[in-house]
């Protein structure tokens, strides 16, 4: 069995395992495994700009929580008592402000186009891609890279959640905003804790999986991987190396944005916690314990980390090692597995395809791909166009 | 000129957190993001140093030194040794570390399981009795200046001056910039990297010790304290240009006063994010940072 065979079994069974668990979770479970699949989307957005090209940003949480305010504050009006001011505007304004969105509080007018709930939806996604890519063009223009790169989108983050829980008039502040209605689409409504929310994560997440495989496994991630490699080479053989970085960067901050608006349809609130540094580099772990250059394995990694750290957190003993486990668990997969299970997987796979082979009468035609053969394709598909 | 002490104040303790920060990733490229946890051990080092040994503050500087350095030894040992030339492997696992750290001085170290509990540690927040002296204010030039703040400016100056000494006038202080320009040329010349980088480590850890007894005087300590700490460092370290430690003094001085000042007109979270700001800035403009080492 090769290495493509077998990840294309994995995928399927994932899907189907994904698909399936609604009809044996009961309701409780249902949310909790949605919430987490909206974590392997996290995941996938890392593995997209970290595993493919290099880019490791720490404040995925900034574009997650975006998403999640977006569709929160269309989801904040469309509660009847919220109308036509949301109650924690009314807790907060001046005593003679105009009970108008347009001037209750410096900014309320930010607020308007929300009244849309199809508005807060395309925001959600757009407004992380627009601000990625205004934070990456000034990165990538100045040929920011590696570490440096890490730490301004850490900062960025802190400003982001920082603004926003000083803001209390205009964004709830440090609670952040809860009682939300429910999204409905059409006349259907999305129940967070039964199958309707469940299936619209799930078929999301197969989404973006599938896209992002198919754009990755193309010539833009032969590209990207190319920059990963080697920058300074890449941009020699005449690719634009800061618009393919740009390009990912955005690709990556959509996706986060997209997860946090799952969030919000799920766990029916935003709060400034979704932009802390612990979330963002949370989401860091998790792409790496399943593995950084794989998106099932990212995703994998997302769900096993949260599910047993959720089962720590309900026993009292285990409760307050957990985050000790989980410490131990970032330094263990540094050191030890860099490529995660996602690695595992495939050098079992492959030492048992080597065996197989030797059994053989006459060896077939194939041959593996390593790390190394597979580097070196790079750079022929690099060099060939 | 009150806001400018309390700047000043600020900015001795980003240096004395930066200046240890500063020597490791310099000399060894290594993202210590434990850094602030060692702050945090150097606070309660004195949490428990003044309450179970009733010794003063003044004795606790050297011993968290020790108290830290120890603990950075035992993590170069550990886990960072491996990890040398991958920078960004260095960051994950050393925030593993910093989560170990807090949650151990959360459990009483593993004991809190077992019932008992240490008076000093667990998740609540604690006090460190200052002594009489330092509470007082002075008058300068028409200002009330609390002699804690100048206290704390002295000492980083203090450790700015021993550092300084260190790094280019003793023996160690050669091997440690021999082998953060060019480390193998170094160890081929006969310098025992490894030590060098083992040292480096401890020294930094122990700085950050020391900036933590100094916090705790005016802070309330607590397990999740010194997260913020290392992030503003870090930001210190970078914009001064690494591998230099005037520019680590000249930087920590500017950001701890930008601080100080908008934090003053606006309030806390501006003051912040108009630090973050000012570094963004600085990074994109000036990669390499304020003041750049020059080197072949």
């Amino acid at each position: 069995m090769t290495y493509r065979t077998a990840s294309i079994i994995a995928y399927i069974a994932f899907f189907a395992v994904v698909l399936a668990l609604p009809l044996v979770l009961n309701s409780f479970w249902t949310n909790r495994v949605a919430i987490y699949l909206v974590y392997s989307i996290c995941a996938i957005g890392i593995s997209m700009s970290w595993g493919y090209a290099g880019i490791l940003s720490l404040g995925q949480g900034l574009f997650f929580g975006m998403g999640a305010y977006m569709l929160a504050m269309s989801l904040t009006l469309a509660v009847p008592e919220n109308n036509p001011v949301p109650q924690l505007m009314l807790l907060n304004m001046e005593p003679n402000a105009v009970r108008d969105l347009c001037c209750v509080t410096t900014g309320s007018f930010l607020w308007i186009p929300f009244r849309s709930v199809a508005v807060g939806m395309i925001a959600g996604i757009v407004v992380p891609c627009i601000l990625a890519a205004g934070i990456g063009y000034v990165m990538f223009k100045r040929r920011t890279t590696g570490v440096y790169v890490s730490i301004i989108t850490l900062a960025f983050a802190l400003i982001g959640q920082l603004l926003i829980i000083n803001n209390q008039p205009l964004t709830g502040g440090f609670n952040g905003l809860a009682d939300l209605a429910l999204l409905e689409i059409g006349g259907f409504e999305f129940d967070p804790y039964g199958p309707s929310a469940y299936y619209a994560v799930a078929f999301t997440l197969i989404a973006v999986i599938l896209l992002a495989r198919y754009m990755l496994t193309g010539r833009i991630g032969q590209v990207l991987k190319a920059i990963r490699e080697d920058e300074a080479r890449a941009r020699y053989l005449g690719y634009d190396v800061e618009n393919f970085k740009l390009f990912i960067f955005c690709v990556s901050a959509g996706v986060a944005g997209l997860a946090g608006m799952l969030f919000t349809l799920t766990s029916e609130f935003a709060t400034p916690s979704l932009m802390a540094t612990s979330l963002s580099i949370s989401m860091v772990i998790w792409a790496a314990t399943g593995g950084r250059a794989s998106l099932l394995g990212a995703c994998i990694g997302a769900l096993i980390v949260n599910f047993v750290g959720s089962l720590a957190s309900e026993s009292a003993t285990f409760q307050p090692v957990w985050p000790i486990i989980l410490g131990l668990l970032f330094v263990v997969v540094v050191l030890f597995m860099p490529n995660g299970i996602a690695g595992i997987f495939k050098a079992f796979i492959e030492r048992n395809g080597r065996t197989e082979r030797l059994g053989e009468t006459r060896p077939s035609g194939k041959t593996e791909r390593s790390d190394k053969s597979e580097r070196v394709q790079t750079e022929l598909t690099a060099r060939e166009a | 000129m009150e806001t400018f002490v309390i700047g000043l104040s600020i900015a001795s303790i980003l240096f004395m957190v930066a200046l240890g920060l500063a020597i490791i990733y310099g000399t060894m490229s290594v993202i210590n993001l434990a850094h602030g946890e060692m702050v945090m051990i150097g606070a309660y080092t004195t949490v428990l140093a003044t309450k179970h040994l009733g010794i003063n503050i003044y004795l606790c500087l050297p011993l968290a030194f020790l108290v830290t350095a120890t603990f950075g030894l035992i993590i170069e040992r550990t886990v960072v040794r491996r990890l040398y030339g991958r920078l960004l492997d260095t960051l994950l696992a050393t925030w593993g570390i910093a989560l170990i750290l807090q949650q151990l001085i959360r459990i009483h170290f593993g004991l809190g399981l077992f019932g008992v509990e240490i008076d000093g540690l667990g998740s609540d927040l604690q006090n460190v009795p200052v002594p009489a002296e330092l509470q007082q204010a002075i008058r300068v030039f028409g200002a009330n200046i609390p002699v804690y703040r100048a206290f704390v400016f002295v000492a980083a100056l203090a450790l700015g001056a021993i550092t300084w000494l260190l790094i280019y006038k003793t023996r160690f202080g050669s091997q440690l910039r021999a082998v953060s320009v060019a480390r193998n040329t170094a160890a081929a010349c006969g310098i025992n990297d490894k030590r060098v980088n083992m040292l480096a480590f401890a020294y930094g850890s122990g700085l950050a010790g020391i900036a933590g007894v100094l916090v705790s005087g005016f802070k309330t300590v607590s397990p999740d304290m010194g997260t913020p700490y290392v992030v503003d460092a870090f930001l210190v370290v970078v914009a001064g240009g690494v591998g230099h430690l005037l520019g680590t003094f000249a930087s920590a001085g500017i950001l701890g006063e930008v601080q100080s000042f908008v934090a003053t007109w606006a309030n806390d979270v501006y003051g912040r994010t108009v630090l973050f700001a000012v570094v963004i800035f600085i990074l994109l403009f000036k990669p390499q940072g304020l003041f750049v080492t020059k080197s072949r």
